[in-house]
């Protein structure tokens, strides 16, 4: 059965340890191209006055490595290609040709044939975007150390998120494979289901997996504030910012119509339009993820895809236990 | 005999798809040792009930034994004691021969790979082959080696020669027929064609609009069954037997008559009918029975 | 190593085939007294044909007393009590029998009269004590 698992996808394994391969090749060589340019590392470019050399060294990062950010986008979907690759196949294709009669008539028990292969291929979906994760992670280092880690550029490909990702996206692609009966039309449903669902929790819910910490404060005269929202900062560059906004001296918010008002009055009188808002009482307020709530961000968000795949694979277990093939 | 010398027996065996019984009320046993064919037309639900006996499917009334276990429980035991050879002998295309001989060593209990390769040989169908490659013919042949190097007790075959050319078929029959005489297993396959059938079966099922019509020995059916000639009649009945088939001609009346070979009534002349005739009498059988064919509507005097 | 075939489309049982196979081959001496009839597995590889059937016809051999079967080593073909035929003597008497058979249909006669003429006349034969 083991032999069996293996020969029957080993070519996938073969062809996404290939992509794995030629990405970390890439990586590497933009990488150590882009470590080189902080060769003290990048924590020594932090903060308000930089040096000569680091304020070189981050130009020509924004120059040179600018496409990072882009591309890290499109690698979002590595860990969808490896898991729906493992996944489509493992029902759809015995349903196709028919095999299954075959495989599920030697002597190995319907339900241990589903569990190795599922076992297997989850395995090797986990070990593949775990190598993955690990290489982006280490590709990003300089970046995450200026820009932070909950980009979505970064949040959903470093860590354990990958993992969960590549699994939720394995479980979408053998259940919609043993429903659908046929691997194209799977791993088009399994696409679908992957973006919805990753465009939903990154947009709904992550923001929420803890409540977010609030800071309040009189906008200073000198501030440097902007009708749409507050220039405000947390005092870590490395933390999320959720959202920001005003609220006049009775407390009430004030909506973006309210903020260009003042801002229009402020010109008409000649006054900044911080210290306009400064005389009237405005405060500004910022809501925010601290940085170090990352690890505790990556392992909800990991638990929640990890969860949805399990269901889904639940859903195949149940449609092998009953038998409707 | 004890339940263990029944290589199959069904009790109400029934399977439904959402809203579409497939089979129905299917109760029949198969004696160890016996070549079984399973005939009906397209979609009587011959696949359905092949795939209840080797447990790929579960029933949803009724019970199914084979060799006093029930397949459904799926245990590497039962498995291992069933051959099944599905419609169109699917195959891993991409697998050479060999790694099918090494695939059916790693996913069975006994495999008889020397047993295999042997007969591959005698065929000359080449290990290094992939599968995707060989004729169709070939294929089947492979498919039925993987089958018998289990040591079966019990061989299902799902029209195992549907898509084989003439030559294949010969070949194919030749191979089977000299497993069962070497290894005495249990046969069951199911066909749409009827010729043929005599020479390779004894026992026979004919399952129509999805519940079983007639099954038994073939000797023994052939035996029970003639066909009774005499004047036109539509009304007056017999107690002496069923009938299967009436056809009226003007002046005669022909009858095919289960009355295990009770003297004719006089004025009719009775003759002994086909296995070819007698299966297909039962295979025109109108859908709307609810009853057995035994208590339909019975012989004239 | 004596060759039987099968002829699916005659209507004969194939077991009677066989049997019929065996009779006409001793009754031209084709098989002689010791002659080993092919193994039961060898007929059913060969001629595709089911083994119970050949055991079927084996045995009805058996017990015509055409043949012995010993187990472990085959069945064999007794002395035969019958004179053998030539196979000119089978050929005259052959076409003895198509000439009638072209009277009889010439005189309106389908298969199953015939049939039934024959059989007729046969156990007549049989009871008359002249077969």
């Amino acid at each position: 059965m083991t032999w069996l698992t293996w020969r029957q996808h080993r070519a996938e394994v073969y062809a996404l340890g290939l992509l794995v391969a030629v990405i970390g090749a890439f990586l590497l060589a933009v990488g150590l191209q882009m470590h080189s340019l902080f060769p003290g590392g990048a924590g020594q470019c932090l903060g308000a006055d930089l040096s000569e050399t680091c304020s070189t060294a981050i130009r020509r990062l924004n120059e040179e490595h600018g496409y990072a950010s882009k591309m890290l986008n499109l690698f979002s979907l590595v860990p969808f290609l490896i898991g729906a690759f493992f996944g489509a196949p493992l029902v759809a294709r015995e349903l196709e040709a028919g095999t299954w009669q075959f495989a599920l008539t030697q002597s190995v028990p319907r339900m241990r044939w589903l569990a190795v292969k599922l076992g297997a291929l989850g395995l090797a979906t986990a070990l593949l975007t775990g190598v993955f994760s690990a290489l982006i992670t280490w590709y990003r280092q300089p970046i995450d150390v200026l820009d932070g880690r909950f980009g979505a550029d970064a949040f959903d490909l470093e860590g354990l998120v990958p993992a969960g990702h590549g699994l939720f996206a394995f479980a979408a692609a053998t259940a919609a494979g043993a429903v659908l009966r046929r691997s194209l039309p799977a791993l088009a449903v399994a696409l679908g289901a992957f973006l919805a669902v990753r465009v939903f929790v990154m947009g709904w819910l992550r923001p929420n997996y803890q409540e977010p910490h609030r800071l309040v404060e009189l906008v200073a005269a000198d501030d440097p504030a902007d009708p749409g929202n507050p220039r405000m900062s947390t005092g870590s560059h490395l933390d999320w910012t959720i959202s920001t906004g005003y609220v006049d001296s009775s407390g009430r918010p004030l909506s973006l119509y309210d903020s260009v008002m003042m801002y229009s009055a402020a010109e008409k009188q000649g006054v900044k339009f911080s210290a306009y808002l400064h005389e009237r009482g405005v405060q500004q307020w910022i809501e925010y993820q601290p940085a170090e709530r990352f690890w505790t961000f990556q392992l909800v968000e990991t638990a929640i895809f990890t969860g949805l795949a399990a269901a889904l694979l639940a859903l195949v277990v149940w449609r092998f236990k009953r038998r409707v093939f | 005999m004890t339940a263990t010398e029944y290589a199959l027996r069904t009790d109400g065996l029934g399977k439904r798809y959402r809203k579409v019984w497939a089979l129905r009320d299917c109760s029949l046993a198969v004696p160890a040792g016996r070549v079984t064919a399973l005939v009906g037309p397209n979609g009587a639900g011959k696949s359905t009930f092949l795939r209840l006996v080797v447990g790929l499917l579960a029933p949803t009334t009724g019970s199914v034994e084979v060799l006093g276990q029930s397949p459904a429980t799926n245990t590497p035991q039962v498995l291992s004691r069933i051959g099944f050879l599905a419609q169109d002998h699917p195959l891993y295309k991409h697998f050479t021969v060999a790694e099918l001989l090494r695939l059916g060593c790693s996913c069975n209990l006994r495999f008889d790979q020397g047993l295999a390769e042997r007969r591959l040989a005698r065929l000359e169908i080449p290990l290094d082959r992939k599968a995707g490659a060989l004729s169709g013919g070939q294929q089947a042949q492979v498919a039925l080696a993987l089958a018998l190097a289990k040591r079966p007790d019990l061989l299902v075959l799902d029209e195992p020669m549907a898509s084989l050319d003439p030559v294949a078929r010969l070949e194919f029959l030749q191979a089977l027929m000299g497993a069962v005489a070497a290894d005495g297993m249990t046969v069951l396959f199911s066909s749409h064609v009827v010729p043929e059938l005599e020479r390779v079966c004894d026992h026979l099922i004919v399952l129509n609009h999805s519940r079983v019509t007639l099954a038994g020995d073939i000797d023994t059916l052939v035996g029970e069954h003639r066909l009774l000639v005499g004047p036109r009649t539509t009304t007056d009945v017999d107690k002496a037997g069923t009938v299967v088939e009436a056809t009226h001609s003007e002046r005669h009346t022909t009858l095919l008559v289960r009355d295990g070979g009770l003297p004719a009534a006089p004025g009719w002349q009775a003759s002994p009918v086909g296995l070819e005739d007698l299966v297909l009498a039962y295979l025109r059988w109108p859908a709307r029975q609810d009853v057995e064919p035994t208590t339909m509507a019975e012989v004239p005097a | 190593m004596f060759v039987f075939r099968i002829d699916s489309g005659s209507g004969v049982p194939p077991y009677l085939q066989l049997v019929q196979q065996v009779r006409q081959a001793v009754l031209l001496g084709f098989l002689k007294h010791g002659d080993r009839l092919p193994l039961i597995r060898e007929v059913a590889e060969t001629v595709a044909i089911n083994p119970n059937t050949v055991a079927k016809a084996y045995r009805q051999l058996e017990q015509e007393g055409l043949v012995t079967g010993r187990p472990g080593t085959g069945t064999f073909v007794n002395e035969t009590p019958a004179a053998t035929i030539s196979p000119a003597t089978y050929t005259s008497l052959q076409r003895g029998l198509e000439t009638w058979l072209g009277r009889a249909r010439a005189a309106g006669l389908d298969e199953q009269a015939i049939n039934a003429l024959f059989t007729a006349a046969v156990n007549q034969a049989k009871n008359e004590n002249i077969a």
